[in-house]
């Protein structure tokens, strides 16, 4: 790869995404909050700058076609974590030490929604916002946002588009990457408007409505209210979110041939999208269950809360309408069990994703099957149709990756913190992009208590689940630095 | 009728043999002389491709009233049809034999394209023959069954067994269902049309034709469980195995193929949605037994290897009780799988042939099946203005034959001696292949 392409592409992101750093200034306006104005005035600065000289390193090249493979790895990798570090400058005025402010950041453009904050009162809302606007921006993804905008990257944003999403399918709504970046946008920013006005409609504060639906759609999970969703204390609101969570864990491309061939039927037939539903279903129904034997209420109540927190665990948004950390055993092991699943691919969820867990329990049905039947056929199908060996064996070999990372980083953390449940379900939580675990990091909790080293392991957590391990993987091999140097 | 025949394959010559007896045909292939298999046919030849114009001038294609494409290769049958569209407007019918070809000539789908494809029928052999097997797996027990107005009317045809309870009965004595008729008695591979004091032997294929109600009783009659085909085995994954397969899936039986080539197991696996597909061979009689084909309710043979389906047949036939159905080519050895033990015998050119000759009739008499390899045939007749009401006892019919089911509007009449004919009956009538232009002209008068 050349260094001028790194320099020079990354540059061009740093730049735009100063630009964007600019918009919480408008809320701090708007409130009349004027302590909230510099933090973004000088993180954009910085943002530009950094962007610029990085350009300038480049040699302000603009033709990225001939961009390889590995360098489209190592931009997004970058992207992300200089993102991150850009995003993490406004903390700093708020009195979070520097590795605090860039778990948070982290956090934010994940789309984890894992915080340090402890008491939410010292924060501006134009913080808040730029809290839950990094979530929406990371939601969709850094790089699909800025092959959609940026003009230079048409021919080598298709290298960059499936390094950030590396989903099971190479999927495109249309032929052109770009217009396909920008469909994308289009549903996820038409979803989010739309949420805002029914948030509204329910009787949340505009400002609050924002905020939220910035969160949902992103599949994120900041709320700019201390006791996330439950404090809105509305049965209304719940419902809306658990809606548009929903949504968000689905894939977008699928909504968007939904709307523009105004036609629904495929989206049944569609089986990750069954599963999705299905997993939803039957998880929700037994927490419900579970919720109605041991907590007091009405079943209406623990359908409810039942179905909220296992739409916004499975789709990793991680909201909660109240504190599942409080809940029986039982009903924390079903939350934990769906974290590992994750979304739809190609939708704002992290997670392993669901077309995963289903290729994965296929594999394993075949194996049993072949053990009775030695001379079968049976080749995998998804949607009816045959998946390529070498896409099972990458699947696999992501599942495989997943498991060894998890389990290294859940012994990692477990020694540090002397707490197995935190090294678990936080690891689970972080590489799964979902934010609260259970205990201490639960939902009413944080994570600004523990340890700096687990908040470093917690941070490359979020980042390598984010991207799909994929892009990390690569770079573990040392001819990803040797080729093309 | 003057008929033009392009290609010399198996379907040409068993077209050219049956056609050559009434009608003048010519025979136009791109080979010099015409193969000796047609020498002993009234035909005429011509030399030349069916896609050249000129070849079709010299075989005077414009005064031909039918033609037929028939070669080896599905292409040139159909651009030959386009040709001969290009001189003058005579009715064409084309042979293909894959799948994608006939999709795109027949399906419904694809009517609302542009431009319709200029044949006038298209037939696939394969395609023909797996409806006829799907025709015979859907029913239990039966060896041949054939539907006529749209399933309202129908032909069962059944061996007698040990057990059966008409066995060694004359045909008057036996206690039928209403709406239910014998037609047809094969017996050592003759088939006759009996009379009421025929006695029903050991090992006869008997032909019934009915309402479907009335077979359905009958059925149950016949076998006092109604075992209902749950299993069914495929050998042979070509396209009338992987068509069957299709169909067999449709109606929740549960199909296991075995196929021996890897890739075509590998398109066969992708393509159906449940069915168990094995790789391996029809004739590896361990694998046969590890994988219980014998318990299927219905064995199916349709390997391309006319030696190999017998010997799957065979095989199969010692460690099953199922019905085994088998694909046999050459017309000749039918008899032979017969004789073996072969349940049922099907041959794809039989069922492409039946539906040539319908294209070859006057237009009020049309075969509607063919029984016992062509031995005998089911006549549509309609009956004209000027025929008076008659009795079926009154009516004296020139040649061996019998009316299995009367149409009279929407209404499907069984026959019996009183029945009283009318103008206007669409008639079906069981016959023997040799009396079938006795019984047109009978009624065409």
């Amino acid at each position: 790869m050349k260094r001028e392409y790194i320099f020079s592409a990354l540059g061009l992101i740093l730049v735009a995404f100063g630009g964007i750093m600019l918009s919480p200034i408008i809320i701090a306006l708007i409130e009349k909050n004027y302590s909230g104005v510099l933090p973004f005035l000088v993180a954009s600065g910085v943002s530009l700058t950094v962007g610029g000289i990085l350009q300038k390193a480049g040699g302000f090249l603009r033709n990225f076609d001939k961009l390889s493979r590995t360098g489209g790895f190592l931009i997004v990798a970058l992207a992300w974590l200089g993102t991150a570090a850009m995003g993490a400058i406004p903390y700093l005025f708020f009195g979070l030490s520097p590795l605090d402010a860039y778990f948070e950041s982290v956090s934010g453009i994940t789309t984890t929604g894992a915080t340090v904050f402890i008491d939410f009162s010292l924060y501006p809302e134009s913080l808040f916002f730029w809290r839950s606007l990094s979530q929406w921006l990371g939601g969709m993804g850094i790089i699909v946002l800025f092959v959609a905008i940026l003009p230079q990257f048409k021919v080598a944003g298709r290298q960059m588009f499936f390094a950030e999403a590396p989903g099971p399918t190479e999927e495109r709504v249309t032929p052109r990457i770009a217009h396909t970046a920008k469909a994308l946008w289009l549903v996820y920013f038409s979803l989010t408007v739309l949420e805002v006005f029914c948030l509204v409609i329910a009787g949340m504060a505009p400002f609050d409505a924002v905020c939220n639906s910035l969160s949902t759609m992103a599949a994120g999970g900041f709320s700019p209210h201390p006791q996330s969703i439950m404090g809105y204390g509305s049965p209304a609101v719940v419902w809306i979110i658990t809606a548009f969570m929903f949504l968000a864990g689905s894939n977008f491309a699928l909504q968007y041939r939904a709307v523009v061939k105004r036609n629904v039927k495929f989206l049944a037939k569609n089986e990750e999208l069954r599963g999705y539903s299905l997993i939803i279903l039957t998880v929700s129904l037994l927490l419900a269950l579970v919720l109605f034997t041991t907590e007091d209420g009405a079943w209406h109540i623990a359908l409810r809360e039942a179905l909220f927190q296992v739409v916004s665990i499975v789709t990793t948004t991680g909201f909660s309408s109240s504190d599942f950390a409080l809940w029986a055993l039982a009903a924390q092991t079903l939350i934990f069990s769906v974290m590992l699943v994750g979304g739809c691919a190609g939708s704002a969820a992290g997670g392993i994703k669901v077309v995963r867990v289903i290729l994965g329990a296929k594999y394993m049905r075949r194996e049993i099957i072949q053990l009775v039947h030695p001379r079968i056929i049976l080749p995998i199908k998804i949607d009816g149709k045959s998946v390529p060996e070498t896409i099972q064996f990458q699947i696999l070999g992501f599942l495989f990756f997943y498991i060894f990372l998890l389990t290294l980083s859940a012994y990692a953390v477990t020694m540090l913190e002397g707490s197995a449940s935190i090294g678990l379900v936080g690891t689970a939580a972080t590489m799964g992009n979902i934010g609260p675990g259970l205990g201490e990091i639960g939902p009413m909790g944080t994570y600004g208590n523990l340890s700096a080293p687990t908040k470093i392991i917690f941070i490359v957590n979020m980042v390598v689940g984010r991207l799909e391990l994929i892009p990390f993987l690569a770079m573990l091999h040392p001819d990803f630095w040797r080729l093309g140097r | 009728m003057k008929i033009l025949i392009f290609g010399t394959s198996d379907s040409a010559y068993m077209s050219a043999v049956y056609l050559s007896k009434e009608h003048d045909v010519t025979i136009l292939d791109d080979q010099e002389t015409i193969p000796d298999a047609f020498n002993n046919l009234d035909v005429s030849y011509v030399a030349g491709s069916g896609a050249d114009i000129g070849a079709l001038e010299r075989a005077d294609a414009g005064n031909k009233n039918l033609f037929v494409a028939c070669s080896e290769r599905d292409e040139a049958n159909i651009v030959a049809c386009w040709t001969v569209k290009r001189i003058a407007d005579i009715e064409t019918v084309c042979f293909v034999r894959s799948v994608e070809l006939y999709n795109n000539l027949m399906s419904y789908r694809h009517d609302n394209y542009r431009a319709p494809y200029d044949i006038d029928t298209v037939i696939w052999p394969e395609q023909l023959l797996t409806q006829d097997i799907f025709r015979i797996v859907s029913v239990p027990e039966a060896i041949d069954v054939e539907y006529f107005a749209r399933g309202r009317a129908k032909l069962f045809e059944y061996r007698i067994k040990k057990d059966s309870f008409i066995l060694d009965k004359r045909i008057m004595d036996c206690h039928f269902p209403d709406n239910v008729i014998i037609v047809g008695i094969t017996r050592e591979n003759y088939l006759f049309i009996p009379s009421g004091s025929t006695v029903i032997k050991l090992d006869d294929k008997v032909v019934f034709m009915g309402t479907g109600g009335g077979l359905d009783m009958l059925a149950a009659k016949f076998f006092r469980k109604t075992s209902k085909i749950k299993r069914a085995a495929i050998i042979g994954g070509g396209s009338v195995g992987y068509l069957l397969a299709g169909k067999l899936e449709q109606t929740h039986i549960k199909v296991t193929i075995i196929e021996h080539d890897k890739e075509r197991c590998r398109f066969l696996a992708s393509n159906l949605r449940k069915a168990l597909v094995l790789h391996g061979d029809g004739t590896d009689f361990e694998l046969l037994e590890s994988e219980a084909i014998g318990k299927s309710d219905v064995i199916i043979c349709v390997t391309d290897n006319d030696e190999k389906n017998l010997l799957c047949s065979l095989l199969i036939k010692q460690i099953s009780t199922g019905r085994i159905i088998t694909r046999v080519s050459k017309a000749q050895t039918a008899h032979m799988f017969d004789r073996a033990g072969v349940d049922v015998v099907v041959s794809p050119r039989q069922a492409a042939l039946q539906e040539l000759i319908n294209h070859v009739q006057a237009h009020d008499v049309d075969i509607l099946a063919l029984i016992e390899g062509g031995q005998g045939e089911v006549l549509r007749v309609t009956l004209p203005e000027s025929f008076p009401p008659t009795r079926v006892v009154d009516l004296s019919f020139d040649a061996q034959a019998i009316i299995g089911a009367i149409q009279r509007g929407r209404r499907i009449i069984i026959p019996h001696g009183d029945t009283v004919l009318k103008a206007g009956d669409l008639l079906k009538i069981f016959t023997m292949a040799e009396d079938a232009e006795i019984i047109k002209n009978m009624f065409s008068k």
